[in-house]
């Protein structure tokens, strides 16, 4: 989500394998330099492309000796992406970050085979992505400083979720500035 | 069928073509009920589709129903009429059966189950939201599944952007997820006033249109209190 | 008398020449010989009361069951061939609880009256091609009585024509002219539901042959609060004992007098 000079990222701890619940303590949010990747989906290929990226960014960072960028991972994104696009990973990635450079806020999600999605305001993906459309619809309002950023984002996360059976057990909300990353884990209901 | 002529290539062949008919669709749209302390409003839509198809721009599917009630049943809009028609013609007997009496909420929905259980086995195809005062003034909502089940609430959307609306009215109306930033104890429920539930409504589906194909064109709001219903209308995107 | 009526009182669908269906007036001749039973409508609750016959010693009259439940908030009281009423009440029964099922709300007690009526036609055949149910009409009447909170407290009489009739206060059976006079004199608007106890078995015991105890009549009350009751042997023993009591201090006023 994009606010005045910040973004936000979170997700939910859910681990889950059908309507069993697996695990409470699985982060989706994955840090590279400054840009952050949200995945949902098939947990082996959260994990799995997670380290891909993880290769390809310290790759990128020793090649061209700085950190990527958002608008340059949004495109590896999409590469790494459709390369595989007979035989998928079944995630759906979202990126948020700003430009180190031009200090502009940036969010961006992915369909599984690396199709951009660049919107202005916020991006969603997962099983709750309706819900999130919802919330995110009702509460967004443009140009918000990162404490009411951070309440827009919790507030359209936790109640998307609780609507959601296979959503939730907890969550993770990572508000970004230029100069600093806060992140806060948030109390949520347990079932 | 063989190409290569053979002893039998005159032979005609018939292959059983099979068809079926489906008796449902899908109409679109969404619904929306909210209880306020001495009001209830149901709010609809007014795009009709099928498919990727606008049928319609402007086809009402909240309807005061008589004694002080509101009723709708959005899905398969056939469905929808058919039940709503039952409804209204079972609600004539009630009245010559029992000396003109108003039929209450909590019978109309009661009632609502056993027209809907009825077709368990080929059932309605709606999500029904039924509104009206209680027998103590108070603003009352009745939501249905297509075969019955019932339960009285706050709030309910159903419909197609039943998914969008939902945690949005949890979050606004039963203030879930919300503390208080005095004590950090849960937000105390209060009853929302009337102006306030309907910029609700309104931003509800103004939300849901913009993600939503088949929600938009209008939003028919119908509001009961005391006095009577009332109909307001509001442009919602065309897109 | 018979021989005018020759021909015409056998089929019980077919009028008489005079219009008349002598099979539905005969079956209200059977009530004529029932015991008697009464109903009074007070403002707090309706009185029930029976006169029950108690054949022989070795008879238990408890096994007498002339006033019965339709549901909680309606009762009822019978006279005449009381084996027919248990089909009627039956369908009161049926009808009452289906009500509630389709309504969640206790049926109106005029609306319950009117189905028992409806039943009480079927001896023929229905004009929407409804099945004869009985050979012959009721030869039992009934008093209904119960509360509904769009009426409050109500008393219907019920006859085997399928008519019903709202009453104050209403006597049946063999005695019925006799109370039905006496009710007459001392009904009032402002009758208490004590009042209405001590009336109805002043009254039986008026019409009855047999001398007046708890054994050989019933009581029922249907009030706000409590729904339809039947009383028991000793608050029919205490409401004898307290008429007793009133009679003879009437007594003593008219011999002072």
């Amino acid at each position: 989500m994009v606010g005045k000079d910040c973004v936000a990222i979170a997700c939910d701890l859910r681990l889950g394998s059908q309507s069993l619940g697996v695990s409470n303590n699985f982060e989706k949010v994955f840090q590279y330099g400054h840009v952050f990747m949200g995945l949902t989906g098939l947990a082996s290929d959260v994990l799995t492309v997670h380290e891909n990226f993880r290769m390809k960014t310290n790759l990128y960072k020793m090649r061209e000796e700085r950190e990527i960028e958002p608008e340059s991972m949004a495109n590896l994104v999409s590469t790494s992406l459709y390369e595989k696009r007979f035989g998928p990973w079944f995630v759906g990635p979202i990126v948020a970050g700003i430009n180190s450079k031009s200090g502009k806020p940036f969010v961006c999600a992915f369909d599984f085979i690396g199709c951009i999605d660049y919107a202005k305001d916020f991006v969603v993906s997962g099983t709750a992505a309706d819900q999130l459309y919802g919330m995110c619809e009702g509460l967004y309002e443009p140009n918000l400083e990162p404490e009411d950023l951070f309440e827009t984002i919790s507030q359209a996360l936790l109640n998307a979720a609780d609507r959601d059976a296979l959503s939730g057990w907890g969550a993770v909300v990572y508000v970004i500035t230029k100069d600093k990353v806060t992140k806060r884990y948030l109390k949520s209901r347990q079932d | 069928m063989s190409t290569l002529a053979s002893e039998y290539s005159n032979e005609v062949t018939h292959d059983v073509i099979e068809h079926r008919f489906n008796p449902y669709s899908d109409n679109g749209g969404t619904i929306l009920g909210i209880a306020g302390e001495d009001f209830a409003v149901l709010a609809g839509d007014t795009r009709h589709t099928t498919g990727y198809s606008i049928n319609s721009r402007y086809e009402p599917k909240v309807f005061n129903i008589g004694d002080d009630l509101l009723l709708t049943a959005n899905g398969f809009q056939a469905d929808g009429t058919a039940l709503i028609k039952n409804f209204k013609n079972q609600l004539i007997q009630y009245h010559f059966n029992n000396d003109n009496k108003k039929m209450s909420i909590e019978s109309s929905a009661r009632l609502i189950q056993h027209l809907l259980y009825g077709k368990r086995f080929f059932p309605y195809y709606v999500h029904t939201i039924l509104a009206g005062l209680d027998s103590e003034g108070k603003g009352s909502i009745y939501s249905f599944d297509p075969v019955g089940s019932y339960e009285r609430e706050q709030c309910r959307a159903g419909g197609a952007a039943a998914s969008l609306i939902m945690p949005f009215l949890d979050n606004q109306v039963n203030f879930k997820n919300q503390l208080d930033p005095e004590t950090g104890n849960k937000k105390q429920l209060k009853y929302l006033k009337l102006e306030e539930v309907v910029e609700l409504v309104r931003d509800a589906f103004s939300s849901a249109t913009e993600r939503h194909i088949h929600v938009g064109d209008g939003l028919e709001i119908l509001i009961v209190t005391k006095e009577g219903v009332r109909t307001e209308y509001y442009p919602l995107k065309r897109d | 008398m018979f021989l005018t009526r020759s021909e015409y009182d056998r089929g019980v669908s077919t009028f008489s020449p005079e219009g008349r269906l002598f099979q539905v007036e005969y079956s209200l001749e059977a009530i004529k010989l029932g015991s008697t039973a009464i109903g009074i409508c007070t403002s707090e609750g309706v009185i029930l009361g029976v006169e029950k016959r108690v054949t022989s010693s070795l008879l238990e009259s408890d096994s007498i069951e002339k006033i019965m439940e339709i549901d909680k908030h309606i009762g009822c009281a019978m006279s005449g061939l009381t084996a027919d009423a248990r089909s009627m009440i039956d369908h009161a029964r049926v009808t009452s609880v289906q009500h509630d099922l389709y309504y969640h709300e206790e049926i109106g007690v005029e609306t319950l009256t009117q189905s028992v009526c409806d039943l009480a036609l079927r001896f023929g055949e229905g004009a929407s091609g409804e099945k004869r149910l009985m050979s012959r009409p009721f030869g039992v009447a009934l008093l209904i009585a119960g509360y509904d909170k769009d009426k409050g407290p109500q008393l219907y009489h019920a006859e085997p024509s399928g008519t019903f009739y709202k009453y104050d206060a209403k006597a049946i059976g063999s005695g019925s002219e006799g109370a039905q006079a006496e009710l007459q004199n001392e009904y009032h608007k402002s009758l208490t539901l004590q009042d209405a106890e001590l009336l109805a078995l002043k009254v039986l015991k008026q019409v009855m042959e047999e001398k007046l105890d708890s054994s050989n009549a019933q009581l029922a009350s249907v009030t706000k609060e409590n729904g339809f009751r039947v009383y028991d042997d000793d608050e029919i023993a205490k409401v004898i004992a307290t008429l007793k009591e009133q009679e003879k201090d009437e007594e003593g006023v008219d011999t002072e007098e």
